[in-house]
């Protein structure tokens, strides 16, 4: 009896050390095929036993009394059982307690010295709020003047305990999930959301409220604990290769192909508004859902055909190429000028060079500017770009953008507003996106983490390289070289350009790249782990290396490690 | 729609490219099929009307000046419409002008001393670095102009160069030394006639402008450019730095993020920029207010303006930009801007424009009016005879200028003289939209008050201001003088002056001084003790005759004021919608979008947009009919924080898909149809940025946008 009131102090004193001993031996317990969790138990219960066999005792009372509720069928013949328990409560409460108790001094040791695997603390506090509901709900029907300030608690624990019975059922499903979730050394907080706040909000509102505010809305969806789904994957589903994806595309006939033309003509009616809005030095913006490249199109050939004039050019610039550079749009704008332009190789003098011949020809420019918003053309030097020509004082240029995303507005600060002096019309098109506009499989698959798509493009591909050491730099420079003459060479045969491994190994240590094929292997993984390089084996057995990357992109590349 | 057939095939070469020039190869076949384009209805249309266009072939370059599309259903004539072209390109180049003559001028102090104080600093050769430091205030971007100016200034006066750098511009030490050399030098080879400028007159002025937004990251960066300086000090002796700072914040913040050492270093002045308040008042008074403005900005167009200036800091540029705005869509859009003209050519007015002065409001008011007052052949005639109607419509013209002109000086007199203490702004809208009536009380304009508290020395001050004002008018409302016309009004109050100056001498030889019945100090409170309790009791002072004789010159100056200072609400006048623009609906639309709920209704209501047949009966629910990224919004909605994927795949699928049984919902989709739509709707999601991969489980993603 003295160790037992000992006991009662230290599971006061420290609650957070009951619950992880409890977590071994729980009676309520899902039975968890993880294998850690099992070893677990099993030196827990080996600890146990050796030191004390009346535990063991307590244990096996333990389990005979309280696993009955899990033999009801339902959780509503459960809430009418507690009545019919209430003859022999006496005695299984104080068994209950007494087990617990027991449990809690001996069992702090065996889980203290094994403490690598420690459960995650949410899935421990669970277990144990489960576990003090059923306590609550055997006490209360023990005792049975309750008085009312007592009733809210008993509802949550009664909440708690079916909740829990709830997920038993669902524990098949689970066990994949949990496997996932106890994996990690440190366990998210998030991890398992916790059953409490779930319960109580599934009672109180079983649909969340629907005529939130955004940010309520917001709020509420990110309560903690409300980040419950199903453990449902989509393994059973073959996902859409390329293949298939486009084989199958033009047979889905769109049922508002023609409502989308029709609002794409009510947009073409305000072509001339729009344009006089442009000729009065407004910056057009468009905004809203679907694509605007067909619109943007159509505003041009509009342009073009009214205001037919040999001094006017329509520049177009697709945003949603993603190799799209500061150069490309300068060097275009600088042969719309002029039918032979000089480029060089620095950005800014380009622009200077631009305005200048700008204020000297009586040439005027209309560029128009597809998905504004694209990564890339996020880059602040390609919107300061933007801004300048926009305000450049001869108003020969005259911009048109359009945006896809609804955050668009924050590509400019409050400067580069004014000085753009932006008209936005709200042009929701509904038009799907062209191909060319969006990498649908590849989009979905990496939002789902199937496939780690290969770094995108040049920007990826200098990022990463950017956080190797040098002589891997070097390394791929040389590989992009040699590839590129490879791809100059094997041009006339059509067939992808590849370069021999050992070629390309002497051609590393030769440049003291690196000294040995270890070291070589080794920067290659490296290139491998971000798929910025394929190798394959050709039919007589040559291990051969290529770059996914097309030619133009090669070339970018190449300068931008070279300079 | 025949435009867009026409143009599908064209574009799809144009796919990849990134950047190119575009060139219809079949501009003789669009031309066609744009001119046949059907009638169309107009957003912009400031007065509600419908209007249409048959784009003529008059072909102006792009650029130089643009079409207006005849209104009225394409029935409006060409003349009606190149006028109101001409009325536009009369109106607002005239008051653009102005209004950068307004700006400019606000800056010539700052500009002076600035000019001043790096004269004196090249005199005084000091080891330091000169370093000025302009407090813009929050609003550093619409001081764009204000630094314009400074280099000119500077180049002209004490042939300073003068580079610009900017946060945004200049990323790092090398980006602003690039742009150093090659500003200065660019300049140096444009302006100096070839002659080689020995380089210790050349003066460089670096101008440094920390933005707000990124003021933690500026200051830091001016550091690096005072480091620079310092090494340039070894040039000093043959190339004069100075330095101006833009500051947004306060000198003390920017000194604190300077070492001492740099500190130490410099020689520096503080100069403050017109704040952004007093700039607007200014901008108003010209452009809106102004006689010269042909059009009014109504008073709630007007005051959303002025409070979006207030709310955000938006630069003057803005405001600017949408007074243009009002006039674009108000000469753009509304068929009766021809009125406007000041030489209104009555063949002009088609029965088309008549038709639509009867459908004003304020023609239906008039014509109620007259009815009322029994004047039953004057509302006939103006129903059914369109002479007659043309007679009015001309002669309202001038009742309109005697409106403006009545308005403008009773509001020039009560902001000049000191009866209102609000800004001229606000007084303006309130005359417009309420009216003045002085009588009336009014929390702002109470005359009355005003008058009575002051002392007999204040009075006449007073007076010499309205006489003043009466007689020169406001150049920058420019208003004329009018005290030719209002002699009345001048002489009553000249009276006035006469009186109470022979009271003042005759109270002084008196002893006593002036007052009236109204001034405090005529008040005095008595205590009498009545029956041992104190009862207190006010008592007018015993006022001497002069006393009395003055007080009812105020009171006569009051009669006289709320008399002759009134105007009427705007909206009491006949065809006020000609010459008011007070639309608010565009000006939200162009300058204050909301992106967000344009992209919330389009994917949760589509039938708003698509006026298709099959969505309309859902009204905002969730439908198989739905286009597949608004039923994916849809579910995107109901579901939390954390999305499975799998579960939003078989909700898609239970709502698009054919049932396995095939005895349900025939029309579905097959199984990897309905896959490919839920892919393009998924990548859709994410490219649009409402959601993004979730590494907490497998197969989830994570929701970003509560739209």
């Amino acid at each position: 009896m003295v160790r037992r009131k000992i006991t009662g102090a230290v599971d006061a004193l420290a609650p957070r050390t009951d619950h992880k001993c409890e977590r071994a031996v729980d009676p309520y317990d899902v039975p968890d095929d993880n294998a850690a969790i099992k070893k677990r138990r099993r030196t827990a219960n080996v600890d146990l036993n050796a030191q004390s066999p009346i535990i063991n005792d307590d244990e096996v009372e333990n389990d005979e009394n309280v696993p009955q509720p899990e033999l009801e069928p339902t959780p509503r013949k459960r809430r009418g059982r507690p009545p019919k328990a209430a003859p022999t409560v006496t005695n299984g409460q104080a068994t209950t307690h007494s087990a617990q108790r027991q449990r809690t001094v001996q069992a702090v040791t065996p889980i203290k010295s094994n403490g690598v695997d420690t459960p995650s603390r949410r899935s421990i506090a669970d277990r144990s709020a489960r576990k003090k509901s059923a306590r609550a709900l055997i006490e209360r029907v023990m005792g049975d003047a309750v008085s009312d300030d007592e009733l809210e608690d008993r509802d949550i624990a009664r909440e708690i305990y079916e909740s829990s019975e709830e997920e038993q059922e669902e524990e098949d499903d689970e066990e994949q999930e949990q496997e996932e979730e106890q994996e990690p050394a440190t366990p998210s907080n998030r991890g398992r959301p916790g059953r409490k706040p779930r319960a109580r909000a599934r009672k109180r509102s079983p649909t969340p409220p629907r005529d939130l505010p955004p940010h309520e809305q917001y709020f509420y969806q990110n309560k903690p604990g409300l980040t419950k789904t199903s453990s449902n994957t989509l393994s059973s589903l073959k996902l859409l290769t390329h293949e298939e994806y486009f084989s199958l595309l033009p047979k889905l006939k769109d049922s508002h192909a023609a409502d989308v033309d029709f609002l794409h003509s009510l947009h073409a009616e305000s072509f001339p508004q729009w344009a006089f809005e442009m000729s009065q030095g407004f910056t057009l913006c468009l905004y809203g859902y679907g694509s605007k490249r067909r619109l943007l199109h159509n505003f041009a050939c509009y342009l073009n055909s009214n205001y037919p004039s040999p001094n006017h050019r329509i520049v177009i610039i697709n945003g949603y190429v993603r190799t799209l550079t500061a150069r490309d749009i300068l060097t275009t704008l600088l042969s719309a000028l002029s039918p032979n332009p000089d480029s060089t190789s620095d950005l800014t003098p380009t622009i200077s060079a631009l305005l200048s011949q700008l204020s000297s020809t009586p040439l005027t420019l209309t560029l128009l500017i597809n998905s504004v918003d694209s990564p890339s053309l996020r880059k602040s030097a390609l919107q300061f770009l933007f801004c300048t020509l926009a305000c450049h004082h001869s108003h020969k240029i005259r911009l048109a953008l359009a945006a896809d995303t609804p955050d668009f507005f924050f590509l400019w600060d409050a400067s580069a507003r004014a000085q753009l002096n932006l008209a936005f019309h709200d042009a929701t098109t509904f038009a799907p996106r062209a191909p060319c506009e969006i990498d649908v499989v590849d989009e979905v698959h990496e939002l789902l983490g199937r496939k780690a798509r290969r770094v995108g493009g040049k920007e990826g591909v200098i990022f990463v390289l950017r956080s190797l050491p040098e002589n891997a730099r070097s390394l791929f420079r040389l590989l992009v070289g040699e590839v590129l003459v490879a791809m100059e060479d094997e041009s006339k045969n059509g067939e992808e350009a590849a370069v021999e491994y050992r070629m390309v190994y002497q051609k590393a240590v030769e440049e003291f790249i690196c000294s040995s094929e270890m070291a070589f292997r080794t920067l290659l993984k490296e290139f491998h782990d971000h798929q910025i390089i394929a190798s394959h084996k050709d039919a007589i057995g040559t291990e051969l290396l290529s770059l996914p990357f097309r030619k133009e992109e090669l070339e970018s590349i190449l300068e931008e490690l070279t300079a | 729609m025949a435009q867009v057939h026409s143009s599908t095939v064209p574009f799809e070469e144009d796919d990849h490219r990134a950047a190119f020039i575009f060139s219809s190869g079949e501009d003789d076949r669009q031309l066609p099929t744009a001119a046949s384009r059907p009638a169309k209805k107009r957003k912009l249309a400031g007065a509600g009307k419908k209007a249409a266009s048959q784009p003529q072939l008059q072909q102006p370059a792009f650029g130089s000046d643009s079409t207006f599309i005849p209104l009225f259903n394409g029935a409006e004539s060409p003349e009606a419409v190149n006028l109101r072209k001409e009325l536009f390109e009369a109106s607002w180049p005239v008051l653009e002008t102005r209004i950068q003559h307004v700006l400019r001028e606000a800056n010539r102090s700052t500009l002076d001393e600035v000019t001043a104080f790096l004269q004196q600093a090249a005199q005084e050769k000091t080891e330091k670095i000169t370093a000025g430091f302009i407090i813009t205030g929050p609003n550093i971007v619409s001081q764009d102009l204000l630094f314009e100016q400074l280099s000119e200034r500077l180049y002209t006066e004490i042939r300073a160069r003068v580079v610009r750098l900017r946060a945004s511009e200049v990323s790092n030490l090398k980006a602003a030394l690039k742009k150093i050399i090659r500003d200065a030098t660019a300049n140096e080879s444009e302006d100096d006639d070839g002659s080689v400028v020995v380089p210790s007159t050349v003066s460089k002025a670096l101008f440094y402008e920390a933005g707000v937004r990124t003021m933690d990251v500026d200051p830091k960066k001016g550091r690096k450019y005072l480091d620079y300086d310092l090494d340039v000090l070894s040039w000093s002796d043959r190339i004069q730095f100075d330095v101006l700072f833009g500051v947004a914040t306060s000198v003390e913040l920017f000194q604190a993020r300077l070492p001492r050492s740099t500190a130490r270093l410099l020689y520096g002045a503080q100069f403050d920029v017109v704040q952004a308040n007093s700039v607007l008042e200014s901008v108003v008074k010209t452009a809106v207010a102004g006689s010269r403005a042909t059009l009014r900005i109504g008073p709630s167009l007007l005051r959303s303006l002025v409070d979006r200036q207030q709310e955000q800091v938006a630069g003057i540029q803005l405001f600017v930009s949408s007074v243009k705005y009002a006039y674009m869509c108000h000469f753009y859009a509304n068929p009766l801007s021809v009125l406007l003209a000041k030489q209104l050519d009555r063949k002009l007015l088609q029965p088309e424009h008549l038709r639509a002065v009867r459908m004003l409001e304020s023609f239906k008011a008039k014509v109620e009016v007259a009815i009322d007052a029994r004047q039953m052949n004057h509302a006939q005639a103006m129903i059914e005879d369109d002479d007659y109607l043309i007679a009015q419509i001309l002669e309202q013209q001038q009742k309109c200028e005697d409106y403006l002109k009545q308005l403008l000086r009773t509001l020039h007199l009560i902001s000049s003289t000191g009866l209102s203490t609000v800004s001229f702004t606000e007084l303006y809208m309130t005359a417009l939209s309420k009216g003045i009536d002085l009588e009336q009380a009014d929390e702002m304009i109470r005359p009355a008050e005003v008058v009575r508290r002051m002392n007999a020395d204040e009075f006449l001050n007073f007076i010499q201001k309205l006489l003043h004002a009466t007689e020169t008018g406001s150049p920058e409302l420019e208003l004329q003088g009018w005290a030719s016309e209002a002699e009345e009004f001048v002489d009553a109050v000249t009276e006035l002056r006469g009186e109470v100056e022979g009271l003042m001498e005759r109270s002084k030889h008196n002893g006593t001084t002036l007052r009236s019945q109204y001034s405090a100090q005529s008040k005095v409170l008595r205590t009498t003790v009545v029956a041992q309790k104190v009862q207190l009791s006010q008592d007018t002072a015993a006022l001497t005759e002069e006393d009395k004789a003055y007080t009812k010159a105020i009171d006569t100056m009051t009669a006289l004021l709320s008399q002759y200072l009134r105007c009427e609400p705007i909206n009491n006048l006949f065809l006020h919608e000609i010459w008011v623009y007070d639309s608010k609906l565009p000006y939200r639309e162009v300058f204050v979008p909301r992106p967000g709920a344009a992209f919330a209704r389009g994917l949760s209501r589509p039938h708003d947009y698509l006026a298709c047949a099959c969505c309309s009966k859902v009204d905002g629910g969730l439908s198989s009919t739905l286009p597949t990224t608004c039923i994916l919004y849809h579910l995107y909605l109901e579901a939390g924080a954390l999305i499975n994927v799998a579960d939003l795949w078989s909700a898609y699928y239970g709502l698009v898909g054919n049932d396995d049984d095939g005895s349900m919902n025939r029309e579905g989709l097959d199984e990897r149809s309905a896959l490919v739509c839920f892919y393009r709707g998924l990548a859709e999601l994410r490219m649009m940025g409402l959601v993004k991969q979730s590494r907490k489980r497998a197969d989830h993603i994570a929701k970003l946008k509560w739209l």
